[in-house]
């Protein structure tokens, strides 16, 4: 084994790991009915994953931004096919959205709306600071 | 990513295109830009520290992956490396879960359309009831893929293989092909090239899994009866369901490499492709000794591979035996550090008739400069041999009988 550690799926989580090959196979696929209640698929990594870092958590901290980043992605382009749909069929004129002023009363709302996503961006370190209001 | 052109590839929303577009941009990024990162780290920081301390450069891969292990470079493309593996078959799960049952209405048309239409050649699927999985498939989830190419969670299931499949397309960002069959149509059509006296009837695909490069050969020697075997039953009837949505005829069935259920002297070529590697070293020995066995006197066994690391630099084996270390990949090192032309001559072969090929991509590289490999050999210890990476050549070895 690699000197990385692993982690190992012990207890509750442990994944119901040997498959038993099927005695019934037939030489041809059947027709089986759709049963909207089968087992959902494992996704779950039997050995664990391999961390690098002195303190594994930065490595879950990595991956949790990396999903996060795949996650903005998908909204870029989910925006991108919205605004192409809205400019084939004449909702929007292209280079608008690029070049749309909000209202004044738009922007106040937006603005409203900023603070309080970064507020609770950094709510983690703000919770250190009530602690220490606490004492 | 890359969209399979094929029946069976899944239905995805536009979100789950969109997260499969960005796995495969950050598999680029790993593979392709901090991989050149790393290894200009490892010559301006790494080597020169080892040789201070050392008085010489390190003499083999676990030697630099020992030396590199600190850095912190080396733990951020590592710590990616495997956040993108693991997101590559996540981003399949959710559609594949949706399409499960069509998926597996679709495979059951294939088949009896196949029935109707009453083809003259048709492929075929053979599972043998009670098949014993070897442990080395069944105990473990290899290159961190959950339920490995054998898991099956209801009867006549395939999903494993739609996982394989749908999950290679991300994973390869564009560097296996259309249908993920670069490796079998630049190999296959550089031996009908190379060789063209060559005209095999019958061809041999082993642990051929969804059977994505097993079609090449039926492509490149349309006369030939090609076959495929693998122990995973969900992979080979995801692979005739497939075959059969790309109209080619090739015979799937359930059979253990080591011990294969042909007569000797049937098959004028026995072939595998990323495959040994999988397998530890006895199961090796007695791959290789089947192989022997089935091929007819004038035959030609090849496997497509990773190179050895006797044949590449320190750095470059170690940077192919990252996998063994941290993609569950335990029998990859192993396997990579056997000499391939002793492994031809244990199972019988005449070291004489051995051979081996570096062959450019064809997908990558192009028709002229893939063709023109054939009278051109290259050397394997280059950092593009085996390596998915912008530009990879493809290894193989094997021996005529």
């Amino acid at each position: 084994m690699s000197a990385a550690r692993t982690t190992s799926s012990k207890g509750a989580s442990k994944p119901k790991a040997k498959v038993k090959p099927k005695a019934k196979a037939k030489a041809k696929p059947t027709a089986v009915a759709d049963t909207p209640s089968r087992q959902p698929m494992r996704r779950t990594i039997r050995g664990g994953r391999p961390y690098f870092f002195a303190d594994p958590a930065i490595d879950k901290l990595l991956n949790m931004l990396v999903v996060l980043g795949s996650e903005v992605w998908t909204l870029r382009e989910r925006l991108a096919a919205l605004e192409a749909i809205q400019i084939r069929q004449g909702g929007l004129a292209a280079g608008e959205l690029d070049a749309h002023e909000f209202s004044a009363e738009d922007e106040s709302r937006l603005a409203a709306e900023r603070k309080e996503f970064i507020d609770s961006l950094f709510r983690i370190l703000q919770e250190q600071v009530e602690e220490a209001r606490r004492r | 990513m890359l969209e399979l052109k094929h029946e069976l590839k899944l239905a995805k929303t536009r979100d789950e295109k969109a997260r499969m577009n960005f796995v495969s941009g950050l598999r680029a990024h790993v593979l392709n830009d901090m991989a050149t990162g790393m290894r200009t780290v490892y010559e301006g920081d790494v080597e020169p520290g080892f040789r201070r301390s050392a008085g010489r450069t390190p003499k083999d891969g676990p030697e630099v992956h020992k030396a590199i292990k600190p850095n912190e470079y080396f733990k951020f493309y590592s710590s990616l490396r495997v956040t993108a593996q693991d997101m590559v078959w996540q981003s399949v799960f959710p559609p594949l879960e949706r399409n499960r049952g069509a998926l597996k209405s679709k495979a059951t048309a294939l088949a009896k359309t196949k029935r109707r239409e009453r083809r003259a050649e048709h492929g075929s699927l053979t599972l043998q009831p009670g098949f014993e999985v070897p442990r080395y498939v069944s105990a473990i989830d290899v290159h961190l893929m959950a339920g490995n190419y054998d898991g099956e969670y209801e009867a006549n299931d395939l999903a494993a293989g739609a996982l394989y499949d749908n999950g290679l397309a991300v994973f390869s960002f564009g560097l296996m092909g259309q249908n993920l069959d670069d490796i079998g149509q630049s190999i296959a059509g550089f031996i009908r090239l190379k060789y063209p006296h060559l005209k095999p009837k019958k061809i041999l695909d082993l642990g051929c899994t969804i059977g994505h490069n097993t079609g090449s050969w039926r492509d490149q020697f349309p006369a030939a009866e090609v076959h495929g075997i693998d122990v995973a039953a969900p992979c080979l009837r995801y692979a005739y369901a497939r075959a059969e949505a790309q109209g080619r005829a090739i015979h799937f069935t359930q059979m253990n490499a080591e011990a294969l259920d042909f007569p000797d002297a049937s098959f004028d070529v026995v072939f595998s492709s990323m495959f040994l590697h999988e397998i530890p070293q006895k199961g090796i020995a007695n791959i290789m000794r089947e192989a022997f066995r089935v091929l007819r006197p004038g035959g030609l066994m090849l496997h497509m591979e990773l190179p050895p690391n006797s044949q590449l630099s320190a750095y470059d084996a170690f940077y192919l035996d990252w996998d063994s270390a941290y993609n569950n990949e335990p029998f990859y090192k192993p396997f990579r550090d056997l000499k391939p032309e002793e492994l031809c001559r244990k199972a019988g072969f005449d070291p004489k008739k051995y051979v081996q090929f570096v062959i450019p991509s064809v997908g990558w590289y192009g028709e002229k400069v893939w063709s023109e490999s054939a009278t051109q050999p290259r050397d394997v210890d280059n950092d593009k041999t085996g390596r998915l990476t912008d530009g990879i050549l493809w290894y193989c070895f094997g021996a005529w009988k």
